[in-house]
């Protein structure tokens, strides 16, 4: 893969920033708590290092592939500890019990914001870059994170060795609750962004 | 040293795959060979792919991605084709033939439905490692295959063939 220029990283982070912005604002208004976000990592990941940033813990992950304009452009995933998604549903919906199963209303509400959040992401990229990006429906995948991501992997890194990897924290103190909003861009789709980045950064010089 | 003066994080969950520190990650599309204690964290459709040498206690694991290298030489670890040739290859280097080498099979899940509609690669990874342990003359000695759960492995060659997988719903077993 070609290595990204600094200019390159610093604009994918902006328009990651953007996006996470965004989404970090529709999780807070529908918890009605503060929000902390962490600046957009954006990183070139070998996949052999994927561990690293991704650990076999038991997560619920809300996958989303990136459509509209850009055809099949990876994917935006939602990530949380299983035990934060039941402390989420459970702030949401007025209930207090930790340590149950998670059930289907656990489930559908978890798409929901998963949802909610990533739209919030894809408008304000989109808007952005002046092109339309909408998720598919969401795919709710209650596992280990690393199994998980690795999946999608297969789709993304057939032919790479390595893959773009956009990472924001998410924690909400109040309710002691954390989750990472992760993209993974397909090779074409980042050339595609970073040319629209490039057009847009030459417009305003 | 009284076992009772032990600090709590120096207790081992034996069955717990990543408490041994020591263990060697092997990544996506990565591979080892050697004696250390190895491990791969987070199995979906990927393989663990373990062959081991009963007689020196020695053997070699790969974090497996896809069925078919088409040639591509750069990542021997990634594909079935590649990394079964590469582990027998050296281990053969440490003293293993094929006859005295014997394979374990982990991972291979599908945990989702694929977005592209794509058959499950999990499924196409085992088929393809099976086939290419018979035309080497490797025999298959356990596996915990296929359904839609991911998988953490660990092997520590020292100890003899065992294997020991957690699964996504906390329950671990031994092959």
């Amino acid at each position: 893969m070609t290595a990204l220029t600094p200019t390159q990283i610093d604009a994918l982070s902006e328009l990651g920033n953007i996006g996470a912005s965004h989404a970090a604002t529709s999780l807070s208004q529908m918890l009605m708590g503060q929000i902390e976000m962490t600046v957009p990592s954006v990183e070139i990941v070998d996949l052999a290092d994927i561990y690293k940033h991704v650990t076999d813990d038991i997560s619920a992950l809300v996958i989303f592939q990136m459509q509209g304009e850009i055809e099949q452009g990876g994917y935006i995933i939602f990530l949380m500890p299983l035990h934060s998604a039941i402390r989420m549903t459970n702030t949401m919906l007025g209930m207090s019990d930790e340590s149950r199963e998670i059930n289907e209303m656990d489930e559908s509400a978890l798409n929901e914001i998963g949802n909610i959040m990533v739209s919030a992401f894809l408008d304000a990229t989109a808007e952005l870059l002046g092109v339309v990006m909408l998720p598919s429906p969401p795919t709710l995948v209650i596992d280990m994170g690393h199994a998980a991501i690795q999946q999608l992997l297969v789709e993304v890194a057939c032919d790479v060795n390595e893959v773009v990897f956009f990472h924001t924290k998410l924690v909400c103190n109040q309710y002691a609750i954390n989750g990472d909003l992760l993209m993974l861009p397909d090779i074409n789709t980042l050339s595609r962004i970073l040319e629209m980045m490039d057009n847009l950064l030459n417009a305003h010089s | 040293m009284h076992i009772a003066e032990l600090p709590g994080s120096l207790w081992m969950d034996i069955n717990h795959p990543r408490s041994d520190p020591r263990a060697i990650v092997i990544g996506i599309g990565d591979y080892h060979v050697g004696t250390e204690p190895m491990t791969s964290i987070g199995l979906g459709s990927c393989i663990g792919l373990i062959l081991h040498d009963t007689r020196l206690d020695i053997g070699g694991m790969a974090h497996i991605m896809l069925p078919e290298s088409g040639g591509k030489r750069d990542r021997p670890g990634k594909y079935a084709d590649t990394a079964v040739e590469i582990l027998i290859k050296d281990l053969s280097k440490k003293g293993c033939t094929p006859k005295t080498l014997q394979a374990k099979l982990v991972g291979g899940a599908q945990m989702f439905a694929n977005f592209s509609g794509n058959l499950s690669i999990g499924l196409r990874n085992v088929e393809a490692i099976k086939e290419l342990l018979k035309k080497s003359g490797i025999s298959i000695k356990g596996e915990d295959i296929g359904g839609n759960k991911g998988r953490t492995v660990y092997y520590c060659p020292a100890e003899g063939f065992q294997v020991r997988v957690r699964r996504a719903d906390g329950s671990c077993s031994e092959l």
